[in-house]
Formats: structure tokens, C-alpha cells, sequence
């Protein structure tokens, strides 16, 4: 009783679709005529416009109320990150003595890095400023830019600085020297009003033990306050990130070392148990020796 | 009559596909069963082809014992019983068989969607393998996400399982079967037994109210009559007498069937069938076997699947090549993959629709419909043809005074249900006389103990017109009884087929009147042959050739009314030939029985509900064809069509048509008949090709003389027209018809058990009228599921534009598929189910019933206008309030373009923004959580002005009333604090990836909402300014 659905062949299926694409009788085009296509792409073509212009006016708008120089909001920044130099893959830093290629790629980005802090680069840009304050350059109701920046000279870097050094940065002997930088943030003051350092530790035990020496510069890992506030990289043009380098003098080779590096600020926490690159970096260091 | 017995086994034939279908589906499962159970259902379901062999009837008592070895005086012994109930099982009906639950379980979560998730799911899985492999600290995002969708997918499964599994609940309880008892001869004692415990050879004794326990074959009548009317329609009592008095089993008076009443004396015989293999228990087989079509609203929503599915398939798999060709990675590429079908799949839909339809369930089941399938309810309403019983449906099931002929002149008597408004002329004498004959010449007696109850509905014991002459006499004149004792009954000659009168004579009230008083009724033209004078004004006057004549006229006019007409008579005795000793014996009728005087005609009718012709006149406006089918005869049934407007005042017949030409029935232009009334022989004689003629140039159908099998054949024409069909019926042979409709409605109180296990839906005050509000509620639950579907369409497309986005464009992910879910069933479930409570737009019931092939739930207006208008509109919207997000935290939209690598490497920690600020990972993830939540508040609040504009399609928003409809305000506000609460309170769980966001973001997307509305409300506006025009068939979904 129950009707049978009547069973399409191919060729009829086929012969549908065909006249569902092209329909001879009624001029059709997937089920519309010439003109309806027409009107269906003008409506759409009319609709979309309006749209782009809602979205654009509205973009606008938005984009108005949005300051150049600083970003309405920065809660999200209130703790800055730490990140090494040289950033490598998982950020381990894998240094074989006996395969100049392994640690050449980190010698070369550290080069391009520390080109901008060149003695004669930062004497021709940047003012010499008063150590342990802040160079504060205030509008005063009138915008007061560019604003100047402090130098912070490669040679600060001592034995790290890379300058006329046979040793690439330590990576020939196996006394790598790893560079920390503290995340840019629009007027922040870090240290608030107090001098602050960056310190490294072995993350367990094992590690402290491994990592052996390691020497700092500047001396004690000091950040000083004169690099702060940073005013935005509109305004803010020659702005010199300050840095720390580490040099680890006797890694256990052939032994993976896991390091941590802080900031002691007292205005920077580096507890978040969610990101762990906040006012911290952990890094890994492996030197393959041959024994 | 042999004929229509073939058409029964007509079904028998065709319908074995569907039971061997069933049996091989049996034999799978049935291996742990006793074999020798599984042997006898394939006899039996031999037995159920062959025809119907029955030849007990013309056995004689001894062959019939012989047969089933039993005693006809001492029945069957005790071990012997035992040993038939072993090998026939018991005697009941063998409940249509039911797919187990766990099969309707698992059905509801491979369907549909529900593969889609599954495939996401399995995605996700494999997502998290292949990221597992190469690293095994891979986040387990994906574990999680996959574990939440096969959530998702048992949770809505299990959820439209038991809204399904309530509903047919409700039904299970109607489908209870009272438990019979059966008074039964065995060794030698009388004794009462369930009836099921009936075996083949039992010797039965059944009396008056009884329900026939099995087929049985008379032994012994004493006067007994059994009501067929479950069997074959017609209502008439029939007399059973031990005597074969036709060749076919089915008509010969010698056999009783299961399930049929018996109405008055008593019969003893013996069972010569039990359970399924009674005649009746076969019909009900076979109706449960014949497969169940889907549903249209089923179709609909298929439909609809495969559009989304679509869709969702294409578009993923166009973006899995492009991410591909992009040179994603592969894990990556399937992670959209996964994302794409997620934003696709309306995953609160399901749930939505199926609560929507319980709840017009629940609402028709107020108005008398019961649904047993949720499905059902938008069935009735895209029904276009209704094939309608007449008795009980159309009409009240009552005989009923409907008109008087006294005085020559004709009286019209008030039929409607309480009868409390009796106009005629009742000053006349005639009247006088003819009220105490009405009175005295009748044997029905109101059943005892129902004194407070209205005369109306009082029970009657006794025959449908002498019932109906009692209340008639009862309404008028008051306690009829009372009358009956004061003239107290001497002598009575009982109504029968031969004399076609009934007699009663009568001491009379007066007492100083010594006369006897006899009073007769019967067919007037018996009544009027033995009368010689008839009553005028109280006046006795000789019956003259005129007066025949104006009896004759109203006789005929009332006969052509469909009505029965009874005529009335009496007869004053003498008193000197009899005086009050005189002793009447009615075996040699020693009294006169001619020279009668005559006082009048009383016509009776079944009369139409009174709510019925309003309810006819709503269906026409709507569109649908109601016809009706009636095992009445075709006067009676003309009518009764003409009175509830099924043959409207001005629509002829070919009858009626060739005797107002008084031209030759067949020179009459068949065309021009709108109406057409065709017997069951004629039906008979029809090709289907005829029938479809029938049905299509005819626009006012009546079906007489029909008999249930002909129901079958009337719908499969009717769905051959492509029409939706609804069918009424009441009896067990009408279970076929009931189950091949596409929607079967059986009477909640005529109905047998198999008419409403094979019907949709229970009607439960068996009135016609029911019906057409069931439709109402039909169409409003079609039109609403449009606006409930367009509705969740349109953020579905909001939900996937950002994929693509992101995929091309490389932008930081705009919203994680968790908060995808949570739209989808959080914020949007509530307010789509809220759209069901919308009210009609316009007059719902003016319009045609849907096309089922044309008016498709998903039409290519309704999901271009969601997909490509408003839910572009609403991304649009959504990516404003995550640019913003993104741009005051300080990443421009210039900065976010293909910063996707940067973004998402976990390794980059000084990632630089727009002013020179550098972001650690986290804090960019975090601002991603910011971005994900902005673009959700924003989905959310422009889903607001979604439900709002989804109130209406064609109306301004302010002629339906913005407060019209408080569930919707119900639905926003849950959007709102669903919302709220995931930002609030769920921001500290990480996989949820909300973040409680800050209030100025949550109305960023409100100007795009008020622009959704306003676009609407210009759409809807040039729809209703400009109809037929190219806006209006493009833009009307």
C-alpha cells in the first residue's frame, strides 16, 4: 500500500540538473531568468554596498574615539613579559661545539639585534641621561613629540656585547651569553621609583647545580629606571630597549639545563600561575660537547 | 456483498511485502526465541494470506463438535484447554508491534544533525591524535570539544526522546484494554473467565451488553441482537439465530464476531476463532503492518537537514582545500573543518522544534485533540482533504425528532443538543393525541438512577427512535413514566420486520372513560392502509383522496430529507364490544387492526452538531475539502451534507441537475455538478482513473453506502491528488484507512482500540469541530516553525563568517567554538522556542492548505533572507565589536591582517601592537577571550532584534503588538542573563574562554541591531506595500 518512491535513474537525474543549470523553454539559469538574475545581483549589489558603508562609517567612528599614541585601554598589559634573545625554537638554546652551523644562526640574529645599540648608533640618536630616574617628557597640554630616548650602548654589554669578540657571543666555547629584555608597555614605570634587576636561577636543583656560573652585565642584572616610561613607537622613534645579558660560564655540557630569569621590580609581579611569561622567562640551555 | 469480502483480503495481498518485511527484520532477532514459536508465526502469517476459509457456519452441531472435539452441553474438559492455550496462546489482539526503546533512542541520535556532530566529534578526535603524536603535551582543547559535542548530541537526543516519549504516553493509557470477562461452559460447569483465556471449541453463553468475546458460531438465540457497527459501519442492530442464512461468513446470521456488542436477548455459541485470528483480529494485523509514510512536517525538516548539511559540507570542504592550499598545516585545516560544521549546525534546533510541537500538543490536547505523534500536529494542519465520517462526527449519534406532521401541516422540532426550545403549535387536540401515543406506543425506559441528570444525556434502554421519541415526549410533557403507569399497558405487539408496526393497548387515565385505547406505530404507509379516518383539529374526519394526498406529500418530503418517518395511529374501543374484562391476546389479535384513525407523522434524523456546519463553512474558507464518507444511505447522507454545508445551499448534483432539466441523468454535463453523492456500488464500479476524476472535478463529495474497505480506496485517490489527508473513523475496519491517511483520527469515545491504535490523533469528544481547530493550531505551528528555524538560521552564519575570516584573512579567531555552543544552546534556545507562542498574523484559515511539494518549510526566500541578508548583517555587526575590542586594547585592524602565525605562536612572547607594545602569549589569548565574549555579546544582542523582527513576516512589528507575546520578553531576557552569566561567572573556567567583559562593550553591536530591525521593517513594509511584486516573492519567506 505504501506508495513506492519512484526511483530516479542517473541519466535522469542528470538531465534534471542539466535543465535545473540551463532551461531552454523558459530561459533559465539555475532556476532564474536573465532578468532576475539581474535584479537578485543589483538587490545584493546594493545591500552589500550599504553594508560596507555601515561597517566603514561605523569603523570610523570607532577608530576616531581611538587615540594615536596610546591605547584607551592597557589593563591587560599591567605585568610586561621577559623574552631572550636569541628566541629559538621552544626557546632552547642548543649550542654543539663541534657544528659551528648549530649555534652560527643564533650568532648572526644576535649581530642584527644588537646593531641598533652600537656606541655610534645611540651617541647620534639618543641623549645621555641621569641614571636612576625617569626620563619623563610630559606634554603639558601641548603634544611634545618625538620624544627623546637614553642610549643604552652596546659596550654596556661587557663581555657580551659582541665587539671584536672571537668567541660569537661565547657560542665558540661553549659560554653562551643570552640576552633578556623586558616587554615595551606604554607609560609604565617600572620599579616604581626603585632600582630593579633581573636575577637567573636553575629552575630545580639539578639545574642550579648544572648551570654553574654566570656572569651579568650590566653588573647585577640592573635595569635602570632612566628607560622608563616608554611613550609609544609614534612618538617614542629611537626608543632603546634596555637589555641584560646573561653569560653562562661552565654549563654541565651534554645535559639539557632548564634556566628561569626574573625581574626583581616592585611593581612587577612574576607569580601569575597562568602566564608564564609574566615579569619571568624560562629557557633551556644544552651545550654538546665532545668528550 | 462477496465482493466487498475480496476487498478485505485486497489489503491482505498487497500488504504481505510489509509483513514479510517485517518478519525477516523478526527472524533477525528472533534467534534466541523458541523455535517453535517462530514456526507458528509463519504460519500464521500464511493464514493471514489465504482468504478467508471459514465454513463453520454451515456445519452442523454435530460436524462442529467433531471438528473441535467438544461437547456443546458439557464443554470442553479442562486438559484439553489447557493444552489449545498452550498452542493458539491466549485470546487477545496481538498490540501492533513497536520498535524497542532503545532503538527510537539511538534513532533520535543518528538523525539529522546529530551524524554532523558525530563527524565533528570524531574530528576533534582525530585533531587531537595527530597533535598528540608529535607532541605529547598537546592541550587537550579538542578532547574536551569533542567530548561536549557527543554531550550535546546524547543530551538533544535524549531530550527529544522523551518530549516523543511523553506524548505517546498519553495515548498508551487509551490503548489499556478494560479486562473482559466471559461466562463459558467447560466440563460441564457454567463458569465466568477472563477472556483471553478463551479457547477454540469453548462453549460461551453471551447476553444483552455484552461484548462478543471471540468469533463464535450460534448455537442458541433467544432473541439476540448484536450491534456490527465496529465490523462493518452499519449501525443498525442485526438479529444472530442458530441458522446459516447466507454463504458468506461474513453476512450469515449465525456468526458473531469478536469485539462486536451485543445488544439485547441472549445466544450461547461456540468459539470458532480467539485472538488474531478472529476476523477482526486480522483487519487490525494488517492495518499494523501497512507501512507509516513520513510525516509532511517529518519531509520538511529532512528537507531542511539536507540544505543545512549542505551547506555546511560545501562550504567546509571549499575551505578545507583553500586552508589547505594556503599551506596550513593539516591539523590545522581539520581544526576548521570541525569549526565550519560547528558554526553550521543550528544544534539548539532540534530541541526548539520539538518543544514548539509538544507545546501546540498540549494546547490541542486542550481543545479535545490528542496527538499521539508529536509530528502530527503540523500534519493536521497542512491537510487538505478531510474524509469524514457522518455518524457521531458530523452528528450527534442520536435519533432525534426533527420534524412533525399533524394537521396536515408540518412542524420543524428543535434538534440542536438540549432540545429546550420546542416552538411548534402545541394547542392543537391533534397534538393532544398524538403526544399520548407518542407516549404510550413506545417501550424504551430511561436506564434507572439518573435523576439529576439532564433529559438529554440521560441513558435509554431501548431502540435509537424509541429513545429519541421518549426524550422528544419527556421534554415536552414532563414524567413519561408517570403517564405510562396512569395508563396502564394491557396488551403490546412488539415492533417487528414483518408487521412493520408496533401496537400497545392502554387503559386510559380518565376514569370515567371505560375505553380502551389503542395505539399503533409503524411505517406510515403499513399505518396509513389500516386506517379509514384521520384527525384534524382534534376532529376525526374521513380520510379522503386529498388528505391521502397531503400525506403522501409530506411523507415524501420528509423521506427526501433523509429523514425516518414513523406514522402514528389510534383507536377508542368501544366499550360494549370490549369492557374492562375483556382479555387481549395479542397471538390471535382479538381486537381491530383496521379502521384506524389517523393522527400524524413524526420524522426522526441523526441531526448534525450543531457546531459542525460552522465548522465546514472554516474549512471551505480554508481551503480544504471536506467529504464525507458514510455507510448511510444517500438521501440520509445528502442531508445531512446539504444541512452542514459539505454540499453548499446552491451546488447541484447530476441528479439534481437532470431532474430540474428533466433531461436523462446521463445527458447531464458531468462538469457542471459541483457536488456529487456516489454510493458505494458505484464506487465499485470505478477505475482509480474515474475515482481521480471524481475527485477533482467535484468539489462536494459525499461517500454513502460505503463500507470501511471503500474508506481505503477514497484516501489512496485523495493522496494520488497530492493532497493531505486526514481520515475519521471509528471502527476496527477502519484501521487501514486510518493508518495509510496521512493523518488517521480515530473517536475518543466511539473509537474501538484499533481505530485509535492505528490513528495520529484521538479526537476526544468525537466532534468534527475539534478538528478544524486542530488545523488552526496545524497552520500557526507551520508558520511559526519558519520563524523559529529562520531564526536560528541567521546566527548560524555569524558564527561561521569568522571562520572564513580567519582563514583568509589571518586575523586573530573572532569566537572559539565553546561560545559558539553556548549560543546555540543557550542564549537562542529560549527565545526560539518563545517564536511558538507567537500569535497568527493574519486570518490563518483564510488561506489554501499548503502545497506539500511547493510551500516548503525552508524556502530559498527564507534561508537567503537569513543567510545572506541578516546574517551578514549580524557578522557584520559581530566584527565590528571584535575590531573595536581588539583596536582599544591596541591592535588596529591593520595589525590583526595575517598576523594569525605570530598570534598563535606560543613561543612569541614580545609580540608587538599597533603603539610598539609588546604581548606575552597569555595576554594575547586573554584578549582573544576579550574578543571571543565581545563577538558573542554582540550575536546575542542582535539576536535580540532577531526574535523581534522573527515575530512577524509580513506585518509591521506594531500591528502584531510588541507585548502580545510575553514569552518573548521571557526569551530576551534569559539571552541577557545567560549571557551575563557566562561573562560573570564562568570567566575563571579556561576551556569556556569567557572573560567577563567590560559593560561599554556590550552595547557596541546595538546601532547593527537597531539596523536589523529597521531593514526589516522596510522589508516588510514594500512587501505589504507592493504584493505579487518581485520584492515581495523574493523577499516574503
Amino acid at each position: 500500500m505504501v506508495n513506492e518512491k519512484e526511483k530516479k535513474t542517473g541519466g535522469q537525474v542528470l538531465e534534471e540538473w542539466k535543465e535545473f543549470v540551463w532551461n531552454p523553454r523558459t530561459h533559465e539559469f539555475m532556476g532564474r531568468t536573465g532578468t532576475s538574475w539581474a535584479f537578485i545581483l543589483l538587490f545584493y549589489l546594493v545591500f552589500y554596498g550599504f553594508l560596507t558603508a555601515l561597517f566603514t562609517l561605523t569603523m570610523w567612528v570607532m577608530l576616531q574615539t581611538v587615540s594615536d599614541h596610546i591605547p584607551t585601554y592597557q589593563d591587560q598589559l599591567a605585568t610586561p613579559g621577559l623574552m631572550i634573545r636569541p628566541k629559538t625554537e621552544n626557546l632552547e638554546v642548543l649550542v654543539n661545539l663541534s657544528d659551528t652551523k648549530s649555534w652560527n644562526q643564533h650568532v648572526q640574529i644576535l649581530d642584527k639585534f644588537l646593531e641598533p645599540y652600537n656606541d655610534s648608533v645611540q651617541a647620534q640618536k639618543n641623549d645621555v641621561c641621569r641614571p636612576g630616574h625617569y626620563y619623563e617628557q610630559p606634554d603639558n597640554g601641548v603634544l611634545n613629540y618625538p620624544k627623546r630616548a637614553c642610549q643604552f650602548n652596546r659596550t654596556q654589554l661587557g663581555d657580551c656585547s659582541g665587539l671584536s669578540d672571537p668567541t660569537h657571543y661565547g657560542y665558540s666555547t661553549g659560554q653562551p651569553c643570552v640576552f633578556i629584555k623586558m616587554n615595551r608597555v606604554i607609560n609604565f614605570y617600572a620599579g616604581a621609583n626603585q632600582s630593579m634587576n633581573v636575577t637567573c636561577v636553575g629552575k630545580r636543583n639539578e639545574d642550579a647545580k648544572n648551570l654553574g656560573d654566570f656572569t651579568m652585565f650590566p653588573a647585577n642584572g640592573n635595569i635602570d629606571l632612566m628607560y622608563f616610561p616608554y611613550y609609544g613607537k609614534k612618538f617614542h622613534v629611537n626608543y632603546t630597549q634596555p637589555l641584560v645579558a646573561v653569560k653562562f660560564m661552565n654549563v654541565t655540557p651534554n645535559v639539557e639545563v632548564n634556566v628561569e630569569c626574573r625581574i626583581n621590580a616592585v611593581n612587577i609581579a612574576t607569580n601569575d600561575e597562568r602566564d608564564k611569561f609574566a615579569g619571568r622567562v624560562a629557557f633551556k640551555l644544552r651545550i654538546i660537547k665532545k668528550t | 456483498m462477496g465482493k466487498e469480502k475480496q476487498e478485505i483480503y485486497s489489503i491482505a495481498v498487497n500488504g504481505t511485502k510489509d509483513i514479510e518485511r517485517v518478519d525477516t527484520e523478526r527472524s533477525d532477532e528472533g534467534d534466541g526465541k523458541e523455535k517453535r514459536k517462530r514456526h507458528s508465526k509463519k504460519d500464521h502469517q500464511k493464514e493471514l494470506k489465504k482468504d478467508l476459509d471459514l465454513d463453520d457456519h454451515k456445519l452442523s452441531t454435530k460436524e462442529l463438535e467433531d471438528k473441535y472435539g467438544t461437547n456443546i452441553v458439557q464443554g470442553l474438559a479442562s486438559t484439553r484447554v489447557a493444552e489449545l492455550l498452550a498452542q493458539n496462546g491466549p485470546n487477545v489482539l496481538t498490540p501492533p508491534k513497536e520498535s524497542p526503546e532503545i532503538i527510537k533512542f539511538l534513532k533520535q541520535m543518528v538523525g539529522g544533525f546529530s551524524s554532523l556532530l558525530w563527524a565533528g566529534a570524531v574530528l576533534c578526535f582525530i585533531a587531537y591524535l595527530i597533535e598528540f603524536s608529535k607532541d605529547k603535551s598537546a592541550s587537550m582543547d579538542n578532547v574536551y570539544l569533542g567530548v561536549v559535542l557527543i554531550m550535546v548530541v546524547i543530551l538533544t537526543g535524549m531530550f527529544a526522546y522523551y518530549q516523543e516519549a511523553k506524548s505517546t504516553n498519553i495515548i498508551a493509557s487509551f490503548t489499556k484494554m478494560i479486562p473482559r470477562k466471559a461466562f463459558v461452559i467447560r466440563d460441564g460447569k457454567k463458569r465466568e473467565i477472563p477472556a483471553e483465556h478463551l479457547v477454540v471449541g469453548d462453549i460461551v453463553e453471551i447476553k444483552g451488553g455484552d461484548q462478543i468475546p471471540a468469533d463464535i458460531r450460534i448455537l442458541a438465540s433467544q432473541g439476540c441482537k448484536v450491534d456490527n457497527s465496529s465490523l462493518t459501519g452499519e449501525s443498525k442492530p442485526q438479529s444472530r439465530t442458530c441458522h446459516i442464512t447466507h454463504e458468506n461468513p461474513l453476512e450469515t446470521k449465525n456468526i458473531s464476531f469478536y469485539s462486536t456488542t451485543c445488544l439485547e436477548g441472549t445466544a450461547t455459541g461456540m468459539v470458532i476463532n480467539t485472538g488474531d485470528r478472529t476476523v477482526i483480529g486480522r483487519i487490525a494485523l494488517l492495518a499494523s503492518s501497512l507501512g507509516h509514510e513520513k510525516t509532511p512536517i517529518a519531509i520538511e525538516i529532512e528537507h531542511f537537514v539536507h540544505i543545512v548539511a549542505g551547506v555546511a559540507v560545501s562550504i567546509g570542504i571549499v575551505f578545507f582545500i583553500i586552508a589547505i592550499c594556503m599551506q596550513y598545516r593539516v591539523l590545522d585545516a581539520v581544526i576548521f573543518l570541525i569549526g565550519i560544521i560547528l558554526a553550521n549546525v543550528p544544534e539548539g534546533l532540534v530541541a526548539a522544534v520539538t518543544v514548539s510541537l509538544s507545546l501546540t500538543a498540549k494546547r490541542m490536547a486542550k481543545k479535545n485533540c490528542l496527538v499521539k505523534n508529536l509530528e502530527a500536529v503540523e500534519t493536521l494542519g497542512s491537510t487538505s482533504i478531510i474524509c469524514s465520517d457522518k455518524t457521531g462526527t458530523l452528528t450527534q449519534n442520536r435519533m432525534t425528532v426533527a420534524h412533525l406532521w399533524f394537521d396536515k401541516q408540518i412542524y420543524q422540532a428543535d434538534t440542536s443538543e438540549n432540545q429546550n426550545d420546542q416552538i411548534f403549535d402545541q394547542s392543537s387536540a391533534t397534538w393532544a393525541s398524538l403526544s399520548k401515543i407518542v407516549t404510550l406506543c413506545n417501550r424504551a425506559e430511561f436506564a434507572p438512577r439518573q435523576e439529576s441528570v439532564p433529559i438529554m444525556k440521560k441513558v435509554v434502554m431501548g431502540d435509537a427512535s424509541e429513545a429519541a421519541l421518549l426524550k422528544f415526549s419527556e421534554v415536552i410533557m414532563g414524567d413519561v413514566i408517570e403517564r405510562r403507569k396512569r395508563n396502564r399497558k394491557v396488551a403490546e405487539i412488539p415492533f417487528n420486520s414483518f408487521n412493520k408496526f408496533q401496537l400497545s393497548i392502554h387503559e386510559t387515565e380518565d376514569p370515567n372513560d371505560q375505553r380502551f385505547l389503542l395505539v399503533m406505530k409503524g411505517a406510515p404507509e403499513r399505518i396509513l392502509e389500516k386506517c379509514s379516518t384521520i384527525m384534524i383539529h382534534g376532529q376525526e374526519q374521513p380520510l379522503d383522496e386529498s388528505t391521502a394526498e397531503a400525506f403522501q406529500t409530506a411523507y415524501m418530503e420528509l423521506g427526501g430529507l433523509g429523514e425516518r418517518v414513523l406514522g402514528f395511529c389510534h383507536l377508542y374501543l368501544p366499550e360494549d364490544e370490549f369492557p374492562d374484562t375483556y382479555t387481549f391476546d395479542v397471538e390471535s389479535m382479538n381486537f381491530p387492526t383496521s379502521d384506524l384513525c389517523f393522527v400524524g407523522l413524526i420524522s426522526l434524523i441523526d441531526p448534525p452538531r450543531s457546531t459542525v456546519p460552522d465548522a465546514v463553512m472554516k474549512c471551505r474558507s480554508a481551503g480544504i475539502k471536506v467529504i464525507m464518507v458514510t455507510g448511510d444511505h444517500p438521501i440520509t447522507a445528502k442531508a445531512i451534507a446539504r444541512s452542514v454545508g459539505i454540499i453548499s445551499a446552491n451546488s447541484e448534483t447530476v441528479e439534481d441537475i437532470a431532474k430540474r432539466l428533466k433531461i436523462p441523468v446521463e445527458q447531464v454535463n458531468k462538469r457542471e455538478a459541483k457536488a456529487a453523492v456516489v454510493s458505494g456500488m458505484e464506487l465499485k464500479e470505478m477505475s482509480p482513473e474515474e475515482l481521480d476524476e471524481l475527485l477533482i472535478y467535484h468539489t462536494e463529495i459525499v461517500f454513502a453506502r460505503t463500507s470501511p474497505q471503500q474508506k481505503l480506496i477514497i484516501v489512496e485517490g485523495c493522496q494520488r491528488q497530492d493532497a493531505v489527508v486526514a481520515v475519521t473513523g471509528d471502527g476496527v475496519n477502519d484501521s487501514p484507512a486510518l493508518k495509510k491517511a496521512d493523518i488517521g483520527i480515530a473517536m475518543g469515545f466511539a473509537g474501538s482500540d484499533a481505530a485509535k491504535n492505528a490513528a495520529d490523533m484521538v479526537l476526544l469528544d468525537d466532534n468534527f469541530s475539534s478538528i478544524v481547530t486542530g488545523i488552526e493550531e496545524g497552520r500557526l505551528i507551520f508558520d511559526n516553525l519558519k520563524k523559529i528555524i529562520a531564526f536560528t538560521l541567521t546566527k548560524n552564519i555569524a558564527e561561521l563568517i569568522p571562520f572564513l575570516i580567519f582563514i583568509i584573512a589571518g586575523v586573530p579567531l573572532p569566537i572559539g567554538t565553546m561560545a559558539i555552543l553556548f549560543i546555540d544552546l543557550g542564549t537562542d534556545v529560549i527565545p526560539s522556542i518563545a517564536l511558538a507562542y507567537e500569535k497568527a498574523e493574519s486570518d490563518i484559515m483564510s488561506w489554501k492548505p499548503r502545497h506539500k511539494k511547493k510551500d516548503r518549510l525552508v524556502n530559498h526566500q527564507l534561508a537567503l533572507y537569513s543567510y545572506l541578508q541578516i546574517g551578514i548583517l549580524q557578522s557584520v555587526g559581530g566584527f565590528f565589536a571584535y575590531f573595536t575590542v581588539y583596536a582599544v586594547q591596541g591592535f588596529k585592524p591593520d595589525r590583526l591582517l595575517y598576523l594569525r602565525p605570530l598570534w598563535e605562536n606560543g613561543i612569541l612572547n614580545d609580540l608587538e601592537d599597533s603603539y610598539g607594545q609588546e604581548w606575552t602569549k597569555y595576554q594575547r589569548k586573554y584578549l582573544e577571550c576579550t574578543g571571543y565574549t565581545a563577538y558573542f555579546v554582540a550575536v546575542m544582542v542582535q539576536q535580540i532584534a532577531d526574535v523581534i523582527i522573527r515575530k512577524t513576516r509580513k506585518n509591521s512589528i506594531f500591528q502584531q503588538g510588541l507585548f502580545r507575546n510575553k514569552y518573548i520578553w521571557v526569551g530576551i531576557a534569559s539571552q541577557i542573563i545567560i549571557a551575563v552569566i557566562l561573562s560573570c561567572g564562568f570567566g575563571g573556567i579556561p576551556i569556556l574562554n569567557f572573560i567577563t567583559l567590560w559593560v561599554q562593550y556590550w552595547f557596541v553591536a546595538v546601532p547593527y541591531a537597531i539596523v536589523i530591525w529597521l531593514y526589516d521593517e522596510f522589508r516588510k513594509l514594500l512587501i505589504r506595500r507592493y504584493p505579487g511584486s518581485w520584492w515581495d516573492k523574493t523577499m516574503y519567506y
